[in-house]
């Protein structure tokens, strides 16, 4: 399957759940409403003839204005790819576990949930590991975080 | 009071078996494990932020010293996803430039994984053996970017600079050297029967749960999934290339050291194919104002040194939008997600590490098992805690 039947069969079965966003030359990236993340999640994993079985990574971004995470999967029996992606506001910054559907997400979201403080669902292992355990200095992704003693480059 | 079966035990941060500063905490029926947790974040230095903060030029380094066992695959990665997103091609040379050290990246990061995977069974002289042959890797590291380790020869467009003049000489003693050692480590490990006791059967993990736990290369295809992304999803010209994709079939350890010993013979073969085809020509695609021009015209051209003046001090505008791409490193499938806002630093480089998400299916892999398999399976999923951490 191609890019474009990809983009094709997404605008056909996924109507209103995955939005396929104009990307221009680069990989197809969807967009999906974060309260139909685990639905969408569940019917790409279970569709014949996508079979999204393998989850390469969740990525948090900070834009400076907005949360996005960006999901990667791939599926090894058709050989596929596709990104989609959620976008949060700092307010509500809440998305869904995925874990049930692959397991892989486990450190993926608790990854986003200690760097960037947003908060995982229906997630049972929600503790921090790559900061200390007494860590009390905020979320470091964030785009508004510096370090103590960061000192940035005046711009040219 | 209750009466406690269980003991809890710790192991690591500083444990030779753990591969650098990973933390196991163990809990013990008898002999058996109930339940293993791994406790990471010991080296986390926060590459992932300080690369937003760099340029994409500068960015770089920071990726040999995520996973500095196969610094070039991780140079590699970064530079295929940067040159994707600035739609930059590279010229047919540089491809096979890069595949010939990618995989002699492979290699060497193969033959530390042997050297201490045996150490942690036993087998003390393997580790001599192996260091020996990975001697004469570096030396075509070092003699192309003038570092053992850290080498970031691999550039956006391009490489640092032309191949050496003895490249050829001196990848072709490298072949030679490993292809005997090879005969050395199948004569002291793959009939021993210490070694077989200690690896068969031990951290044994299905096709569909490797699925579901996303783990990548050997650890995936030692079970017997045939998915490799050079051959996927091609990249940097590897479908011009003959090679065969190994794989196990029961998914233990034994099987995943079988199969990196048929990983090392089938990036002989790549190599050697790489050395034979090498085809003539530049060595860095010309983009101006994106990629450096080479180092002889800055010197006697105005336009060029004004090019690499500019791209030194202030870099390229990368577009808005994200870009995923991964390739197939030593330990797994090394991914890059790059989203560029429109000025010359990346909004956010989120890094797909293959070790950390191997590492997250260590419980899977040693619940129910005896205490003294936790070192074997550890030493098989191949860990890098730089990469882990980051």
């Amino acid at each position: 399957m191609t890019r474009d039947e990809l983009k094709e069969h997404i605008l056909k079965k996924y109507d209103g759940l995955l939005t396929p966003l104009e990307t221009g030359v680069f990989d197809l990236m969807c967009e999906v409403k974060p309260a139909n993340l685990t639905k969408v999640a569940r019917m790409l994993y279970d569709d014949e003839q996508l079979k999204f079985d393998f989850l390469n990574n969740i990525a948090g971004v900070d834009t400076g204005e907005q949360f996005e995470v960006v999901y990667s999967l791939s599926s090894i029996s058709n050989n596929l790819r596709l990104d989609f992606k959620l976008v949060l506001s700092y307010d509500q910054a809440v998305i869904d576990s995925v874990k049930d559907i692959w397991t892989a997400a486990d450190w993926h979201e608790r990854e986003i949930w200690e760097l960037y403080g947003i908060d995982i669902n229906n997630h049972d292992n929600l503790k921090r590991f790559l900061l200390p355990d007494d860590w009390d200095q905020g979320y470091p992704m964030r785009k508004d975080w510096d370090a103590p003693d960061f000192v940035r480059m005046p711009e040219l | 009071m209750p009466e406690q079966r269980t003991v809890t035990l710790n192991m690591g941060p500083q444990h030779p078996s753990t591969h650098g500063v990973l933390r196991v905490v163990v809990e013990l029926d008898g002999e058996r494990v109930v339940k293993a947790t791994p406790v990471i974040g010991y080296l986390h230095t926060g590459i992932e932020k300080t690369m937003e903060s760099k340029l994409y030029y500068q960015a770089l380094v920071c990726t040999d010293r995520m996973d500095y066992l196969a610094p070039m695959s991780n140079n590699l990665g970064y530079c295929l996803a940067v040159e994707k997103l600035m739609d930059i091609e590279v010229p047919e040379k540089v491809q096979w430039a890069r595949v010939c050290l990618a995989e002699l990246t492979r290699i060497k990061s193969h033959l530390v994984w042997l050297g201490t995977h045996s150490i942690d069974l036993g087998a003390m002289s393997m580790l001599l053996y192996t260091f020996r042959d990975r001697e004469s890797i570096i030396d075509v590291y070092e003699a192309c970017g003038g570092q053992r380790m850290m080498t970031s020869y691999i550039r956006i467009g391009g490489l640092a600079h032309e191949l050496p003049v003895d490249f050829d000489k001196k990848v072709r003693r490298a072949v030679k050297q490993v292809n005997e050692g090879l005969a050395d480590y199948e004569n002291l490990l793959t009939n021993n029967e210490i070694f077989i006791n200690r690896t068969r059967n031990v951290a044994v993990i299905s096709a569909e749960d490797a699925i579901a736990w996303s783990l990548s290369g050997p650890m995936l295809r030692g079970s017997g999934v045939k998915h490799d992304l050079r051959k996927a999803n091609p990249y940097s010209g590897y479908e011009n290339f003959d090679f065969e994709i190994a794989y196990g079939e029961k998914g233990d350890a034994y099987d995943r050291y079988l199969l990196r010993l048929k990983e090392i013979r089938q990036s002989l073969r790549i190599i050697n194919q790489a050395l034979d085809g090498m085809p003539e020509g530049p060595y860095r695609a010309r983009v101006p104002g994106v990629v450096l021009p080479p180092k002889e015209d800055v010197l006697y051209k105005m336009e060029s040194m004004i090019f690499h003046f500019k791209i030194i001090t202030e870099g390229f505008k990368a577009p808005v939008g994200s870009v995923y791409q991964a390739i197939e490193s030593p330990k797994g499938e090394f991914g890059f997600l790059i989203t560029g806002d429109g000025s010359n630093r990346p909004r956010r480089v989120r890094v797909r590490p293959p070790s950390f998400i191997n590492l997250a299916s260590l419980p899977r892999l040693v619940e129910g098992g005896m205490f003294s398999d936790v070192v074997c399976a550890i030493g098989s999923i191949d860990i890098v805690l730089g990469e882990v951490d980051r």
